[in-house]
This record gives C-alpha cells, structure tokens and sequence, in this order.
C-alpha cells in the first residue's frame, strides 16, 4: 500500500493557481526532496497533505484513506485522524512560547491521552536525547537558538508516533551555521524507516538523504525521481538553470 | 467633628471604594473576554451587535452611563420598575459594562498579535479546537493583554471616585464632606494618598504577573 496518493490536485489563491495539477504517490519509507524556484507550490503542495490548505479539486489519499475526493473533504473528525499519521514541522517552527520545552512535547500527548503521564514524559526524554537537547528540558523556547528551537519541534512531531514527517523548508530561516544541526537529525530520522517529505533549498542535503527528488515549477510537478537523474546532467533546461543557480 | 469620626468615616469609604473595585474587576474581565469572542465570532449579526455595544461603551461619558443607569432606567416605561437599583449595585453595573468593553478590545489587540502559526503547529498537533483556545491561545493573548490591562485596572481605581455623583458614600463622598464641615484640607490630601497607594500595590502586583508569566 502506498502512503500517499495525490492525484489532480488543484489549488488556488483567489485568481492566482498554486497548484494546477499535481499527482504523485509516496512508497513507505520513500525520502522526498521537493525543490524548484520559490512561489512553485512546493509549500501549498505539502500544507494540503495535511489539511492546512484546502484544495479546490483532486485527490488526496493518506495510507489508503480519502482526506479529499475530488476536492470534497472527509469529515473533520475523519480527517483529523486520517492527519493524525503525519508530522509537521515549519520555517519558523511554531513553537508554543508559553510553555518550556517539556510542556512543549507533552502537550498534545497528554492532551489526547495516547499513553500514561509518566509513560509521556519518558517518551518526552527519549526525543529530547534523540535530538540532543535533553539539557534544554527546563528551558523556555526563549532561550534556544533557532537550530535547538527546529529540533525541538522536531522532538515534539515525533512524541506522536507518525509514521509520515513533512518539513516545511526546516532551515530555512536558520543562519548557515546553524542548518547543519537541523539536518543532521533529520538525516538520523529518515534512517528510522520513516516517511519524509521535505520542502528544501538545500539541494546538496537533499541529494544526500533522499530516493527521490521532485522538482516543481510553476503549479507543476516537472520532474519526479531518482536524485542523480534530476540533479545530475537533467536535460530539461528550467531544471538545469535551476540547479546551476542554486548548486 | 472630631478626628476619630472622620478617621472612621474615611475607613469605611475607603472600604466602599475597595469593594466597588474589586467587585467591577471581578465581573468585567470575564464579561470582557465574552464580548472580544463574540467581537471575533464568524456570525456577522453577533459581531456587529457587539460593534456596536463597544462603540456606545467607549463613545459615551462613564459618567452618563452611571447618571443612565442610576437615574434613567426607572423611568423606562412598563420594565422601568424592575431596573431601579441601589446606588451601590447601580454604579457596579454602570462600571462593569463600560470597562468590560475596554477589556474586549485589549483582549482583541493580545489575540491579533498571535501568530497564525499556532493555531497551525496545534492543528497538526491533532489539538481541538477549544483545547486550542484554552491551552495555546488563551495564556498568550493574556500574556500581551497584561500591561494594557494593567493600566486600565490603575485608570479604574480612580474612577470609582465617580460614584460620588450619584451620591454613593465611597472615599471621595466621605472625604468631600468631611472638607465641607471642618474647612480642613488635610482629608482630601489622606484621600488622595489612600489612591495613590492603591495604584502603586496593584502596578506592584502586575509587574509580578508580568514577571511570572514572562516568555
């Protein structure tokens, strides 16, 4: 069975289309790197896969279920479970400010009483070591550099056991010395025979870590694919200009 | 007059004017927080209901509302009989519904100033709606309310002394007729320091909050 199905997945901003017609299908354990110029969709592409966009018509398939059938939506609470199998984690993170790190990552847990307190926030220490920010339990996300701040909202998509993690371009607001930090643990996680879907500008990490590189333009998927197909000699010449301008 | 009568006369004011402070602040927050969800609610009837409440709450003297609520709903025809309150009770109400439309709109202001990006991060964190409201939402629009909230607090303390028009014997009455009598300054100089008091516990008071709930 496949994790994700998209099929004729259309969107648009008022007058101006994100999306005109987006199909792919995402195997288990697949790591996908969707690249392309900025204002190609990439992001709408990936917030509709968890229905924070919603998209005018198609498909969206979640481990089998219909989030969206030609552009009609499940019900909320059907599609709030059939989301509940993805992770997300954004540009600027969005962690919860009022809370330090711990209430962070057992908030939602605890919230929808998926184990025990005490099993939670064994679960919360083992993330937070994952991550390597056990130290920082205590702290206020005040007090974190924007790479600690990535990787605990990383540590806080992974206390709900998703088996799909989508990254919303995660270093894309951290200062060059910090990316390194960020991608090294999501390089870790998608060794964990995890599903990823990520949305990048780094086109060196994405060639390192994923099977398959998609590359949009325009509302469309161009290429989708073998890494060293796309990036490596691509024929299509928006591809090549692409890659030689951001390589 | 001696001085222990109108020691004891300006307590008992002084007690009035607390009770009347808290008993506004006790009421109008939580009235307020109501009106800034209605003020926010999708149903454009209930939004422009409260538009409206807040302009006439904010538009009109405080004094007006006081003298209308005091003096003027008895005279409404047929239900006028059931809206005639003591001076106390009417004062409480006159300031409760005014303030709470202060609130409702700093309460407003700490809700824009969150970014949409927690409402998404606890969407995706499979949080409901309400436990959205009450766990993210809530204590950081709180956060950001509190220094507005803290200087409308300090302006009610000193508004109470308005009830003195409708002839309710708070501080300000009991002081101002203890002047009359004894052609002394000295009362409104114990009043006045009596309110400055006041104001500065409850800045004292917020600055802590402020501190505690710092992020």
């Amino acid at each position: 069975m496949d994790m994700i199905n998209v099929k004729n997945l259309k969107k648009s901003f008022g007058s101006l289309k994100v999306l005109k017609d987006i199909n792919f299908d995402v195997k288990k354990g697949d790591i996908i790197a969707a690249i392309g110029p900025s204002g190609s969709g990439k992001s709408t592409m990936l917030r509709s896969l968890i229905n924070l966009e919603k998209a005018d018509y198609g498909d969206i398939i979640i481990e089998g279920k219909y989030l969206c059938k030609k552009g009609i939506y499940a019900k909320e609470k059907d599609a709030k479970q059939i989301c509940s199998k993805m992770g997300m984690v954004f540009q600027h993170f969005n962690l919860f400010p009022h809370m330090n790190i711990r209430k962070n990552l057992i908030t939602a847990p605890l919230l929808q009483k998926k184990d025990s307190k005490a099993k939670i926030n064994e679960l919360c220490s083992e993330m937070l070591n994952k991550v390597g920010l056990y130290d920082k339990i205590n702290e206020m996300p005040s007090n974190l550099s924007g790479g600690q701040k990535q990787r605990v909202a990383i540590a806080r998509a992974l206390m709900l056991n998703p088996d799909i993690m989508l990254f919303d371009e995660p270093t894309s607001a951290l200062d060059p010395e910090l990316t390194q930090e960020v991608l090294n643990v999501i390089k870790d996680i998608s060794k964990d025979n995890m599903t990823v879907i990520i949305v990048t500008h780094e086109i060196g990490f994405a060639k390192e870590i994923a099977n398959k590189i998609m590359f949009m333009d325009n509302g469309y998927i161009i290429d989708f694919g073998n890494p060293h197909e796309i990036l490596d000699n691509n024929k299509n010449e928006r591809i090549k200009s692409f890659i030689e301008k951001v390589m | 007059m001696d001085l222990i009568s109108w020691i004891t006369q300006m307590v008992d004011g002084s007690f009035i004017t607390i009770k009347l402070f808290f008993i506004v602040i006790l009421f109008s927050l939580p009235l307020g927080l109501c009106i800034t969800f209605f003020y926010t609610s999708k149903n454009i009837i209930i939004r422009k209901i409260t538009g409206a409440y807040i302009l006439i709450m904010r538009g009109t003297p405080l004094l007006l509302q006081l003298f209308f609520v005091f003096f003027g709903l008895p005279y409404i025809p047929f239900i006028g009989k059931y809206l005639t309150f003591d001076r106390f009770p009417a004062g409480a109400i006159a300031f409760i519904f005014n303030y709470a439309a202060y609130y409702a709109e700093i309460f407003r202001g700490g809700l824009l100033s969150i970014d949409k990006g927690q409402y998404e991060a606890a969407k995706v964190l499979g949080l409901s709606k309400w436990q959205t409201t009450y766990k993210i939402i809530l204590p950081q629009m709180f956060r950001v309310s509190l220094p507005a909230i803290s200087n409308e607090v300090i302006i009610l303390v000193k508004d109470t002394a308005l009830v003195t028009a409708i002839g309710l014997t708070d501080l300000l009455q009991v002081t101002k007729t203890i002047v009359n009598r004894t052609s002394n300054i000295v009362p409104f100089i114990v009043a006045a320091v009596f309110y400055l008091i006041m104001s500065y516990i409850l800045t004292l008071i917020f600055k802590k909050l402020e501190e505690i709930f710092a992020f």
